[in-house]
């Protein structure tokens, strides 16, 4: 059996919160795990710490994907300040702790460097979230789709981009009219 | 069996890729590097796989894998769909592990609206998913004997498959998609007769399972082909996000069932098994001894079933308050996880799904590089992969 030397995840974030202060943004615990939003500038200084710094450890990548918050919550929100951003998920085995990083970047032009160096299982994940949102993660030594054809138009996974049987034809789960108006998103 | 010591016999030599290249230089043969496309119809990748390798004489140099000639594009159709729809959907990733996948978005979802499962609900999940383990391991067992050219396997894995499936189906109705979990609990209780039947099929899968294991792991073709090839190095598994019975073969004895206890796992008494060698037959190893282990769950869970509600208090319509997740699972081929983003709605906001084999197949390339041509079909048969489950 694997000897766990389990890490109080109260205690981890308050480890981190000395470590790097304000530059970490919404710092907090999620269901038992670590959760917080990341300046692009930092991200990889943050991510290395995570994996080496003992008593995180975080060595294990788990998985990078994007999330596109424009239509998030009703409506009429109020601005929404993370339009877009990078979701990364790393977790360390032998102290059972998870972090969640939310990277948010410029929708006008998504970019956020790479962390294909400290995590090589970041390039397909990089590349799958290149082509699904259109952030160009700098620094990736081959940035082309996974999924899509080559010449596929759109980035399919940002919530402008309509699902089209949605658009034509209302949501068939639908029992009132408005629910099927809100189905194409 | 014993779970710390893999291999019973000495250990075979082989003519490793080093010993081989030595041959070919010491031929003075002249070699020049080609392109060889594996796929995307192949038997030995289940479903529609590419493989670009680039050879040099008997030797691998580079293999790329190409997917996304599966892509259904999951993640978005989530968006657009209620939760009850999304379960029926997620089944269909990982088609040899169906129940398995439909539980981590109940659980996601429970947590969410904090709902509370019955007992009785959480047992027959524990019962139902390790029954869909031992399928999905017999499965892979018989195609990896096929792949190697054993066709024995094959027909004892499917025979003994079947008591099981004729289980499962007695509950469900399904024999692959079975659409069984609910936030909240189970779609109804199961019926009279299932708990015999499906400890008839486990029994019967203990009874023979030493008797299998001999039939590959005590084979000397077997380990000739296998022993010492595909090596997978701890380090590079954790680096690759590389999960499940590949990793296990890889000297990383963690298990989500143990680590981070969900349903009622905490409950049984079972191992967790490991080899050292990060080998094809390490892998193959893990799997094998994994179908015990699972075996020994289910004969606890029916032994301590208790009475009571399949279903919890769950609203008419399942409505997740505004709120975010991350929930993982042991699927039989590794973690599977969801991060749900939830906006208040019926439907999912977003849903990121982080399927097992697409990070284990991440890692293929790196493990590729530098092994025999002749190998690749075995290396390609250890990763335990769904083409399903990579594209998603």
């Amino acid at each position: 059996m694997a000897i766990l030397e389990r890490v109080d995840v109260e205690q981890a974030r308050a480890h981190l919160d000395g470590e790097f202060g304000h530059r970490l943004t919404n710092l907090r615990v999620n269901f038992g795990q670590l959760d917080m939003t990341v300046p692009p500038h930092d991200y990889v200084e943050v991510v290395t710490f995570l994996r080496d710094a003992s008593g995180f450890r975080l060595r294990f990548f788990t998985f990078l994907s994007g999330v596109d918050r424009s239509e998030f919550g009703p409506e009429d929100a109020e601005e929404r300040p993370h339009p877009l951003e990078v979701l990364i998920h790393l977790y360390s085995p032998e102290h059972v702790l998870h972090a969640n990083l939310h990277v948010p970047v410029d929708p006008a032009d998504p970019r956020c460097p790479s962390i294909t160096d400290l995590f090589a299982g970041a390039l397909w994940h990089e590349r799958e979230t290149h082509e699904m949102f259109g952030i160009d993660f700098e620094g990736h030594p081959g940035l082309v789709n996974l999924y899509l054809p080559e010449d596929f138009e759109g980035r399919p996974l940002l919530k402008s981009f309509k699902l089209p049987s949605r658009v034509v034809k209302a949501w068939p789960g639908a029992k009132d009219p408005e629910e099927a108006a809100a189905g194409g998103r | 069996m014993s779970i710390t010591d893999p291999r019973t016999t000495e250990q075979t030599p082989v003519h490793g890729p080093e010993e081989i290249a030595k041959i070919v230089a010491g031929g003075n043969l002249q070699t020049e590097q080609m392109v060889l496309n594996v796929g995307p119809q192949h038997p030995a990748t289940h479903g529609v796989f590419r493989l670009l390798a680039t050879i040099d004489g008997e030797m691998l140099v580079d293999a790329q894998p190409i997917i996304g000639y599966m892509h259904r594009g999951y993640e978005k159709l989530v968006e657009a769909r209620d939760y009850r729809q999304i379960t029926n959907l997620v089944s269909r990733m990982d088609w040899l592990s169906g129940i398995n996948n439909e539980l981590p978005l109940a659980l996601a979802l429970e947590k969410l609206m904090e709902i509370e499962v019955p007992e009785r609900a959480q047992y027959l999940r524990v019962i139902m998913l390790e029954m869909n383990r031992i399928l999905n391991h017999l499965m892979f067992f018989a195609s990896f004997g096929a792949e190697l050219g054993a066709i024995t396997p094959t027909f004892y894995a499917f025979r003994e498959r079947e008591d099981i499936q004729f289980a499962l189906e007695m509950a469900t109705g399904g024999r692959m998609h079975f659409g069984y979990f609910r936030p909240g609990g189970l779609k109804e209780d199961v019926p009279r007769g299932f708990i015999d039947q499906a400890l008839k099929g486990v029994r019967q899968v203990m009874a023979r399972i030493d008797q299998y294991e001999d039939l590959l792991v005590g084979n000397e073709i077997f380990k000739q082909r296998t022993v010492n090839v595909g090596v997978l190095e701890k380090e590079v598994a954790f680096n690759y996000g590389v999960s499940g019975p590949i990793a296990r073969g890889s000297d990383i004895d963690f298990d989500v069932r143990k680590d981070e206890p969900y349903l009622v796992y905490d409950r049984f008494d079972f191992d967790v098994c490991s080899a050292p060698n990060g080998d094809c037959f390490d892998r193959f190893w893990v799997l094998i001894h994994e179908v015990v282990e699972s075996a020994k769950i289910v004969e606890q869970a029916i032994a301590d079933l208790p009475a009571g509600p399949t279903l919890g208090k769950v609203p008419r319509v399942i409505q997740a308050p505004e709120g975010e997740v991350y929930v993982r699972t042991e699927n039989p081929l590794g973690e599977l996880g969801m991060y749900l983003v939830s906006d208040g709605d019926r439907r999912p906001y977003r849903l990121k799904i982080r399927t097992p084999s697409y990070n284990n197949v991440s890692a293929l390339q790196h493990v590729l590089k530098g092994t025999l041509v002749a190998d690749m079909i075995a290396v390609l048969g250890s990763f335990f992969f769904v083409l399903g489950d990579i594209d998603r």
